[in-house]
């Protein structure tokens, strides 16, 4: 066999292990993995409760959303009703879209995949704990505030994509727009912590032996929904600063009356947006492969073709992000190349549905609940998906975009191929969670309530969007012929609503939550995460040899909980879990884990109190809750990344691994490469909108003469990074004294932020003024990204040398200087491209 | 505003909405078979017997179901797709009828254009054309993104705030077509409507003559007591007549608002009742337009501004 | 939410008042009024707009202010301040105010006959 880390894959063969396991270690075990109570619950971070938290919360968020929904269908029940004035239900389809799509969607998908991977992947949690608990808390928060806008009549009334100049300050004077702009721009930076969590854990947390081919599919979603929002997310973020900027400062981006162009939003807007709706889909279906599998019985019928799709869908959806503007007016050429993409994606999805339905027919599913709802949800979503390759026709989008066709159509489309699934999923895992399996016989209620419900609400609806009524409309005229498909509609969303209602009584009646003494695998499961668990999930992690251990060895269960296989105690006495390699899943080091702590819910407070205070415009409140923010979030830091008494310690087997490693092999390495990736996709979309404003309209730039400094200023942030690297270099070498790699590092920091001043005072100079015209508005953004980057730059700076001075820097346990060392040099050479680039551009050339 | 029925979409009026039409079967009669294939399938799979169940159970079906057969019909409609959306949307020759049409907050402004492009007639919330021939719609906003639409001439187009954006509309026979902003633009989008009116050309150049030549000269009713109170009560701040001093342009142009057949932006019809109804109290019929009530105008000035507007034709 | 649910049941109240209108007609309408058809006169005066002035019950919209509200019209002694209340009169008037009474504000409304006395019955309908 081959090896990919150079460890010996013949040492699985050792487990399980046949000896005795010594007294005392299942209760050390429990010991160190506790959990808090009371109050205290609050500070807990293991993923068996901030799992269940966050599901219960976007799931919380799902029936505020819903609701909204029912009140806007008894509006249009008939015409010309006055349930809501215009205003409010402006508001409400806003915030309902808004919820729906950011607030329940995308964390419900995070929430499941904090909750189930660890346990699939038979890890002990996710390898930021802390990272978790904070993007929970600061989702939880934020996504409350947001809501309780509706309350004072400020919620945003933009539509949820918050097309400008609609929602410029000209056009939208109040605060709702800010409300939007800065509460998803900050959900969002809570959805990226959690895509790089789940995205760490699955490629290095997963249990010995779990290679790629072995990986149960939902991880594979995971993966591929992870990497996507990596991708996505920053342009939205992008958007929303901009437009943000656009209102506070006067930054005209979107202003076509001063050089900007409204379609630069639409672009980012949607080069984020199309992704989003395969980032909800995939994991869904990641979770209707897995279910099928199980409940059928059978192994799911073409794995690899399922995972190619996965990965197909991926890179596609990022190539079609111009359908949603086919009634632009792009030219011809482009808007043939977004149409061919956008039927081309529907190909993976047909994989997918094909290989459930041959799961099916290959097994023998059995007349259950989770299995109707995957059933009713492959129906819906295939009709979803029909519609959405009649609406990828761009003459026939031209009729129907924009009408409640493409309502019917997209609801077709989440909650088939979304909502469903996560019902499904929603009874099929809570007795691994809960005292009590659901009830089987309510169950089939809330199916049929909502399949039927979702049917008469929706299938209408393409009728109705056939004679001709737009979407986002509070009313409509009488005697035009829309009131029966109207009122149909209503009816169906009505009884959707009892099906939802009814489900929330079953939860209330059935589920215990409870992580020992669960109801346990109901349903018949094969993968891991249906191993006898505790808090420290399974007893030991066990060797993986197939897809389905469970069913393929029919003793593991048993041996994990005897402690036969990996990791059967706590050999440092702290909570850890083993770091394989990402691709054949070889064990590399114990990780030591953080446990609970109340500062990220601390500094997810602040964080949340400095966007939501900058909102109602408390200036100083919310200066004072981000600097609060700042010392949370480094004294949770502070805790980690400390020296373990034993180097080296026995994980079962006579195997022994690392207590500590260093360098590119790291999850803190690799989470830090993730974030940077983030960081780069917000400059390239900002080089885009540079490079776009200026290709629609270059009759309003000028030329400042500002190539002059330009290489020299480059240079600056070159020698800055520079630095960084050789403090690296001083540091794995013996013999240099403790400080003077920091002292490099602090040096470089000094070299950043004075090229970076040097950069933005020959701007100012130079005469540049943001609020005259887009470039203006665009160079300064650009110097504001790069200043915010600088900005961290140095406190990391700081805090290293903090660290040093207290000898917690000790060679080569280089983690914490590796992270800061990867975020500076990069910030060194985004501020020379940045310089280069808007300095040279177009003038300069 | 748009009839519902027969649904627009499938009762088409020109040749810029009937290509459309056929494309709208064809997508529905593809999704309904491949709707019924998987519905069968899944059938098979659950209830079927066991050879069928054999059949259904393994990688073959992915292979034929999901691969081959969604890439042939997916090729086949996008090269319908692609000849169609280019055949639609084929070079602007020049020498057609212009007429801009520009967007706003919540109505539309209408300025029929001369060969240089000159406007030489305008009007708003309704649009006439000649049957038979394509007229060319130059698309802009005043304000926020709008959708021009009326679904039996055409599909729609955007009109973007500093852009311009090109259609072509035609009508074979004449009549009176209904028109929606399709684009969501806050407020009380959902009472932006327009009609399209399509004559016989001869009634059609007519009109157009009428019109041009209405624009140079006096107003009618200029001595009456309406003409005088559009001025003094502030009507003229906002709108404008020809041939008159009212020459406001942030509300509908007023010139011809005597023949209109709509009030309000194609919600209501054009009578006495609701022309004075709007003036006295825009607002109870669409919130948040841009004009305001007028409480204080008495019964009679109510009386003399209507008839002054009826004049306008 | 008050307000949004009056539409839905007058609605209601106006499919029963419907019914029973047909077996006790108002007296004196009888001879008239007849055939005549509050169902229609909704109909008509959604039509024609009457509402761009006057806030009509069972009217969701407009909710015109420009005119008076028309309700309680049956308790009414006089039809703009002058005229007997009686169907054929209120018809007479709604589709030519100026010609039986000069200095109303309220035009002529482009209303036939029949669809005149339809709107009458519907403004006794909903002025009981």
């Amino acid at each position: 066999m081959k090896s990919e880390t150079g460890f010996d894959p013949a040492l699985f063969d050792r487990f399980p292990t046949k000896e005795e396991r010594p007294p005392g270690e299942i209760e050390e075990l429990e010991r160190v993995w506790r959990a808090p109570r009371g109050w205290g619950l609050l500070t807990a971070v293991n993923n068996n409760y901030i799992g269940t938290f966050y599901v219960g919360a976007a799931f919380m968020f799902f029936v505020l959303a819903g609701f909204l929904a029912l009140v806007m269908r008894v509006q249009l029940a008939l015409p010309l009703q006055g349930v809501l004035p215009q205003e409010t239900y402006n508001q409400f389809f806003t915030m309902h879209g808004t919820l729906m799509m950011f607030l329940f969607a995308v964390p419900m998908m995070e929430a499941l995949g904090v909750l189930l991977l660890p346990q699939m992947l038979a890890a002990r949690d996710l390898p930021f704990p802390r990272l978790s608990a904070y993007a929970f808390w600061a989702y939880f928060i934020g996504g409350t505030c947001f809501f309780m806008s509706l309350f004072f009549g400020l919620a945003p009334d933009g539509g949820w994509f918050m097309y400008p100049p609609l929602t410029s300050t000209t056009y939208s004077p109040g605060i709702n727009a800010d409300f939007w702009l800065l509460g998803i721009g900050f959900i969002e930076i809570s959805a990226i912590a959690g895509a790089i969590e789940i995205l760490v854990g699955v490629l290095k947390t997963r249990a010995p032996g779990m290679t790629l081919a072995r990986m149960p599919i939902f991880a594979w979603a995971m993966l591929v929904f992870a990497a996507m929002i990596l991708i996505a997310f920053p342009a939205v973020i992008l958007a929303t600063l901009l437009l943000e900027l656009e209102r506070a400062l006067n930054w005209p981006f979107f202003d076509a009356t001063r050089g900007g162009d409204p379609m630069l939003w639409q672009h980012l807007f949607w080069f984020f947006g199309h992704p989003e709706v395969y980032i909800i889909f995939l994991p869904a279906a990641g979770l209707v492969s897995m279910m099928v599998s199980a409940l059928s019985r059978v192994t799911l019928v073409g794995y690899q073709l399922v995972v190619l799709a996965l990965l197909a869908t991926g890179f596609i959806s990022f190539g079609v992000w111009a359908h949603h503007m086919f009634t632009t007016g792009m030219p011809t050429l482009s808007i043939s190349f977004f149409s061919a993409a956008s039927m081309a994606v529907s190909v993976p999805a047909g994989i997918q549905v094909f290989s459930w339905i041959a799961t099916l027919a290959a097994g023998k599913p059995r007349h259950n609940t989770p299995t109707l709802f995957l059933v009713g949800g492959i129906v819906t979503f295939v009709i979803g998906g029909l519609t959405g390759v009649m609406v990828a026709m761009v003459p026939f989008d031209w009729q129907v975009h924009d009408t409640h066709f493409i309502v019917a159509h997209l609801h077709y489309v989440l909650i088939g191929g979304s909502v469903f699934p996560v019902f499904a999923g929603l009874y099929y895992w809570t007795p691994m969670m809960s005292r009590r399996p659901l009830s089987e016989r309510l169950g089939k209620w809330v199916f049929w309530l909502m399949f039927a419900g979702m049917q008469i609400t929706f299938l209408p609806m393409h009728l109705t969007g056939f004679m001709g009524m737009p979407r986002r409309v509070y009313t409509y005229l009488p005697g035009m012929g829309l009131e029966p498909t109207n009122m149909i509609s209503t009816v169906g969303a009505l009884t959707f609503g009892v099906g939802v209602a009814l489900f929330i009584y079953d939860l209330a009646r059935n589920f215990r939550f409870a992580v020992e003494g669960t109801a346990g695998n109901v349903y018949g499961g094969g993968t891991l995460e249906w191993l006898p668990n505790g808090l420290y999930a399974a007893r030991s992690i066990p060797v993986v040899r197939s897809r389905e251990p469970l069913w393929d060895d029919p003793n593991l269960g048993d041996d994990v909980e005897q402690g036969r296989y990996f990791l059967p105690g706590t050999p440092t006495g702290q909570r850890e879990t083993i770091i394989t390699s990402p691709i054949r899943a070889e064990p590399q080091y114990l990780q030591i884990m953080p446990g609970p702590s109340v500062w990220p819910l601390l500094g997810a407070l602040f964080t949340a109190g400095f966007f939501l205070l900058l909102t109602i415009q408390a200036y100083t409140p919310a200066v004072i809750s981000g600097i609060l923010a700042i010392p949370s979030i480094m004294r949770w830091l502070w805790e980690t990344d400390r020296p373990v008494a034993k180097q080296e310690v026995d994980v079962g087997g006579g195997i022994r691994l690392k207590t500590y490693a260093t360098g590119p092999s790291t999850h803190g390495w690799w989470a830090m490469i993730m974030l940077l990736i983030v960081a780069f996709m917000v400059f390239l979309m900002l080089v885009f909108g540079f490079l776009f404003v200026f290709g629609v309209h270059p009759e309003y730039w000028i030329d400042f003469n500002a190539s002059g400094p330009a290489l020299p200023i480059a240079a600056v942030y070159t020698a800055g990074g520079a630095l960084v690297l050789l403090g690296r270099h001083l540091l794995q070498r013996e013999g240099s004294t403790l400080w003077s790699p920091t002292t490099q590092v602090l040096l470089g920091c000094l070299a950043l932020a004075g090229a970076w001043i040097l950069d933005f005072a020959l701007w100012q100079d130079a005469g540049i003024d943001p609020e005259a015209s887009a470039q203006g508005a665009l160079i300064m953004a650009f110097l504001s990204l790069e200043g915010f980057l600088v900005g961290v730059a140095v406190l990391m700076g700081a805090y290293l040398a903090l660290r040093t001075s207290r000898n917690m820097i000790e060679r080569p346990r280089s983690v914490t200087f590796d992270v800061t060392m990867l975020f500076l040099v990069y910030t060194a050479a985004q501020g020379a491209a940045s310089t280069l680039l808007t300095r040279l551009f177009p003038g300069g050339l | 505003m748009l009839e519902a029925w027969p649904p627009p979409i499938f009762d088409p009026a020109g040749p810029y909405a009937w290509p459309i039409t056929t494309l709208s079967w064809v997508l529905l009669a593809m999704a309904a078979a491949v709707l019924v294939l998987v519905v069968v399938a899944l059938w098979l799979a659950l209830f079927g017997s066991q050879r069928a169940q054999a059949k259904v159970g393994g990688t073959k079906i992915i292979w034929m179901a999901g691969i081959a057969l969604p890439v042939v019909v997916l090729t086949a409609l996008l090269l319908y797709g692609l000849w169609l959306t280019s055949s639609l949307s084929d070079e602007i020759e020049g020498d057609e009828m212009r007429v801009r049409v520009t967007g706003e907050m919540w109505w539309w402004r209408v300025a029929y254009l001369d060969d240089e492009g000159q406007p030489v007639s305008h009007d708003a919330n309704e649009l006439h054309i000649p049957v038979g021939q394509p007229v060319v719609l130059e698309l802009e906003s005043g304000d926020v993104i709008h959708s021009f639409w009326v679904p039996r001439l055409s599909g729609k187009l955007d009109m973007i705030p500093g852009r311009r954006n090109l259609m072509r509309i035609q009508a074979d026979e004449p009549g009176v077509y209904g028109g929606q902003c399709a684009e969501y633009c806050g407020g009380p989008h959902a009472l932006m409507g327009f009609v399209v009116v399509a004559h016989e050309p001869p009634a059609f150049a007519r009109l157009m003559i009428e019109r041009t030549a209405r624009e140079q000269a006096p107003a009618p009713g200029a001595a009456s007591q309406g003409a005088e109170l559009f001025q003094t009560t502030g009507c003229a701040a906002c709108h404008r007549i020809a041939g008159t001093d009212a020459n406001g342009l942030a509300g509908p142009d007023l010139t011809f608002m005597g023949a209109r057949r709509t009030v309000g932006a194609g919600i209501l019809p054009n009578n006495t009742g609701t022309l004075m109804g709007w003036i006295g109290n825009s607002q109870a019929i669409k919130p948040n337009n841009r004009m305001p009530p007028y409480p204080v105008l008495s019964r009679e000035e109510l009386q003399a501004i209507t008839a002054y507007l009826e004049m306008q034709r | 939410m008050g307000d949004g649910l009056q539409p839905a049941l007058c609605i209601l109240l106006l499919a029963v008042v419907t019914l029973t209108s047909a077996c006790a007609p108002p007296p004196e309408a009888v001879t008239e009024t007849a055939l005549a058809s509050a169902e229609r006169g909704k109909a008509a005066i959604e039509r024609v707009g009457c509402a761009s002035c006057h806030t009509i019950t069972g009217i969701s919209w407009p909710q015109g202010k420009t005119g008076p509200a028309l309700d309680g019209l049956e308790r009414r002694g006089l039809i703009a301040g002058e005229l007997p209340n009686r169907p054929e009169v209120l018809a007479a008037f709604v589709q030519d105010a100026p010609a039986l009474v000069p200095d109303t504000a309220m035009p002529a409304m482009p209303l036939t006959d029949r669809e005149a006395l339809d709107v009458a019955a519907y403004l006794y309908e909903i002025g009981r």
